[in-house]
């Protein structure tokens, strides 16, 4: 009942929206996308299970040497690996969460989601940021503009910018695209990962893992949920936690991506592109008869002819 | 103070008074900053950080400041879409304003991305992200700019051109001058949908950001909200720099077009009011404006500041008074300008223990940029026929047929 007036009420404002747009145009979006966005089983990802994590930071310098990432020892005074959190020397990192009274604790692999429609791709002006065929998101140096839109727009917060850089890149996981399928058969974390907190393969895949874990112990996991699964409109890398995720920075989303929510507001003023144009030739009819109404009334009201040059000259 | 503007009049008065010089030198000093910043990495220079990764350059110079740029825009709606004639002496006033508003932005959103030499990649369309706003932004402003209000502001260079006596040039720019006669409809109107389009969409940026924007900002109705906000500013920048130049140069005061522009300005204002708390009591979040913390406290200052003086400016009286009309204006479009910054970055939280304060050359840098528009509009007023002026005040030379038609 309720949600039904809301319905009427959010149409109504859409309406009203509309109207008042209509006549100006709005933001962007172009072609028409479905907006039912299902995330895609086959697509790359990692599972990372906080409970069978044991803090051993051995997938941190795996991460640093695959990726050609200068260690950032700052936190621990240049002795080493230290960093606070993850930054342009950082792809990877495992942080430990212990609650206030000191009872609860857990660890936790912090690095990019692989979202299924990532808001750094939707934001990415060129394209840069983009989802390779086998969904990983992946980022294309000569693309980028340096612009940092994924910064502002990722949910996780999880791209890095090299502030201290002439030419900066921006630096995230990428899941070891360099080298996975070459030289090697997985990324540098999960490979090194002793007790296989995390393990890569398909989403479709590590998402049946995830509850076949949870089945087999109910309550175990917090709130018998995996996270990713819809966060988002669903992540390639999923997260098992006893704890609550938002204590592992993991913030609650909703089930639609922003970027589609985004381009349904761009689609609905667009109308893939209609609207300007629509909009373009009012202006251009309305303009014409103002603009020789205007040269007339130059001509009379001002004494001068328009052709006064021969005048002045 | 009192008389009808009918023309535009170039002033006649040496370029190199004092404040040139000071604009000129905030200027001169903010691109020496902007050098050290190219040379170096934003991290040494700005304040700017992996949380709050855009600052003042992105959100005070473009978001914030180009909707004052907006001038030429919202008056030329008035003026050949409502065909209200008594505005178009004042619309080279009003397109130079927004030449110069768009012009320091794009100027500051150089210095701002990291990478500026990948922009030449833009010239191949394979690479462009339709659904990217930013992209959207970048293509869209660079169009108004370099198709609509570098057209726009020709006129008055024409006309130097015109005047300077050496036949060739006289016969170029007249060349010139008939082919803008020609193809000014279609011109202009590029003036109006562009600015649409980018405009709004400066406010569908941070739609992207999703629930790390306050909810007393964040809405699906931020587009339409920023676009009405960039005619009120517009309105406000070009009210501004009319009362300011009538006061500096003794101009004479056209009441009729002041008070109708702060009029119009004051009704889209209400407008503007009215889809803003529509919207936030239909998202019932309209209660948090009371919590008494920063966001609330933003909140309360930014619509004291837009709604107070909007309501006054709906009086007669006081838009008859140009100190009264000067002083609201002012007030209203800081509360603009507000609006338009909050959300972008004093509401903006990102995840993790992140704070940003513009250091000291990011502030000069950005100031540089904004007092090279002013540098610029001396320079501009004393070389080219732009401000109107009533009959017979000031040293000055008239605007001459038949480039005075726009």
């Amino acid at each position: 009942m309720d949600v039904n007036r809301r319905e009427i009420l959010k149409a109504l404002m859409g309406g009203t929206v509309a109207a008042a747009v209509a006549t100006t145009g709005m933001p962007v979006g172009t072609a028409a996308k479905p907006e039912k966005f299902e995330a895609d089983p086959t697509a790359l990802g990692l599972m990372y299970d906080a409970t069978k994590c044991i803090g051993c930071r051995a997938c941190m310098p795996a991460c640093q040497n695959a990726n050609g990432l200068t260690p950032d020892v700052g936190g621990s005074g240049g002795l080493y690996l230290q960093p606070d959190t993850l930054n342009a020397h950082t792809k990877n990192l495992i942080k430990l969460y212990v609650a206030e009274d000191g009872h609860e604790r857990s660890f936790m692999k912090q690095q990019c989601m692989h979202c299924a429609d990532p808001a750094c791709v939707s934001g990415c002006p060129m394209e840069a940021l983009h989802k390779e065929p086998n969904g990983v998101v992946g980022w294309t140096s000569h693309l980028c503009i340096g612009c940092r839109y994924c910064q502002v727009a990722c949910p996780f917060n999880i791209p890095k910018f090299e502030w201290d850089k002439f030419n900066p890149k921006i630096v995230k996981c990428e899941l070891c695209r360099h080298i996975v399928g070459t030289t090697e058969s997985e990324p540098a974390c999960t490979k090194v990962c002793p007790t296989h907190a995390v393990i890569y393969g398909k989403r479709g895949d590590l998402l049946a893992e995830a509850h076949r874990r949870i089945k087999a112990k109910p309550g175990f996991y917090f709130e018998d949920h995996v996270y990713g699964e819809t966060e988002a409109g669903g992540t390639q890398c999923l997260v098992l936690s006893q704890v609550d995720y938002i204590h592992l920075g993991l913030p609650k989303l909703g089930n639609q991506s922003p970027a589609a929510q985004t381009r349904k507001v761009s689609d609905f003023v667009y109308r893939g592109f209609l609207t300007p144009v629509v909009v373009y030739g009012g202006i251009v009819a309305i303009v014409r008869n103002r603009w020789k109404e205007h040269l007339k009334h130059a001509e009379h009201g001002g004494g001068e002819d328009t052709h006064g040059e021969e005048k002045r000259a | 103070m009192t008389g009808t503007w009918e023309r535009c009049i170039r002033l006649r008065e040496p370029l190199k008074t004092r404040p040139f010089l000071l604009f000129a030198g905030l200027a001169g000093l903010g691109l020496l900053i902007g050098l050290y910043r190219e040379a170096v990495g934003l991290g040494y220079v700005t304040g700017l950080n992996d949380g709050y990764s855009w600052g003042l350059f992105k959100n005070w110079n473009v978001t914030a400041l180009t909707a004052l740029g907006s001038g030429g825009y919202a008056v030329a709606v008035l003026a050949w879409i409502f065909n209200e004639k008594k505005f178009h002496p004042i619309m080279r006033t009003a397109v130079l304003t927004s030449l110069l508003g768009y012009g320091t932005g794009m100027l500051a959103l150089g210095f701002d991305v990291g990478r500026p030499w990948n922009f030449v990649f833009l010239a191949d369309p394979r690479t462009w992200n339709h659904y990217s706003v930013l992209w959207e932004v970048a293509v869209c402003m660079t169009a108004y700019f370099m198709l609509a209000l570098d057209v726009e502001n020709m006129p008055p260079f024409l006309e130097r051109m015109y005047r300077s006596g050496d036949p060739k040039k006289k016969d170029l720019s007249m060349k010139f001058f008939k082919f803008m006669q020609r193809t000014f409809p279609f011109g202009i109107a590029l003036a109006f949908v562009l600015p649409s389009m980018h405009q709004s969409s400066l406010g569908s940026l941070m739609y992207l950001a999703g629930p790390r924007v306050n909810p007393l900002w964040q809405t699906p109705l931020l587009p339409l909200l920023y676009l009405l906000m960039a005619y009120i500013l517009g309105f406000a920048c070009v009210l501004l720099v009319l009362a300011l130049s009538a006061y500096a140069w003794d101009l004479g005061w056209d009441a009729a077009i002041m008070g109708r522009l702060a009029q119009v300005m004051s009704w889209v204002t209400m407008i503007w009011l009215a889809f803003r708390f529509g919207d936030l009591v239909y998202r019932g979040v309209l209660v948090n404006a009371l919590n008494f913390d920063k966001f609330s406290l933003y909140f309360l200052l930014e619509t004291a500041l837009i709604l107070f003086p909007a309501l006054l400016l709906l009086s007669k009286a006081q838009r008859e008074t140009p100190g009264a009309l000067f002083r609201l204006t002012f007030l209203l479009s800081l509360g603009g300008l507000l609006y338009r910054f909050t959300p972008t970055t004093l509401a903006f939280s990102p995840l993790g223990d992140y704070h940003y304060f513009p250091s000291t050359a990011e502030i000069l840098m950005s100031t540089g940029f904004t007092a090279l528009a002013v540098a610029v509009f001396l320079y501009a007023v004393k070389t080219f026929a732009i401000l109107p002026a009533s009959q017979g005040k000031i040293a000055a030379e008239e605007a001459m047929r038949p480039f005075d038609t726009l």
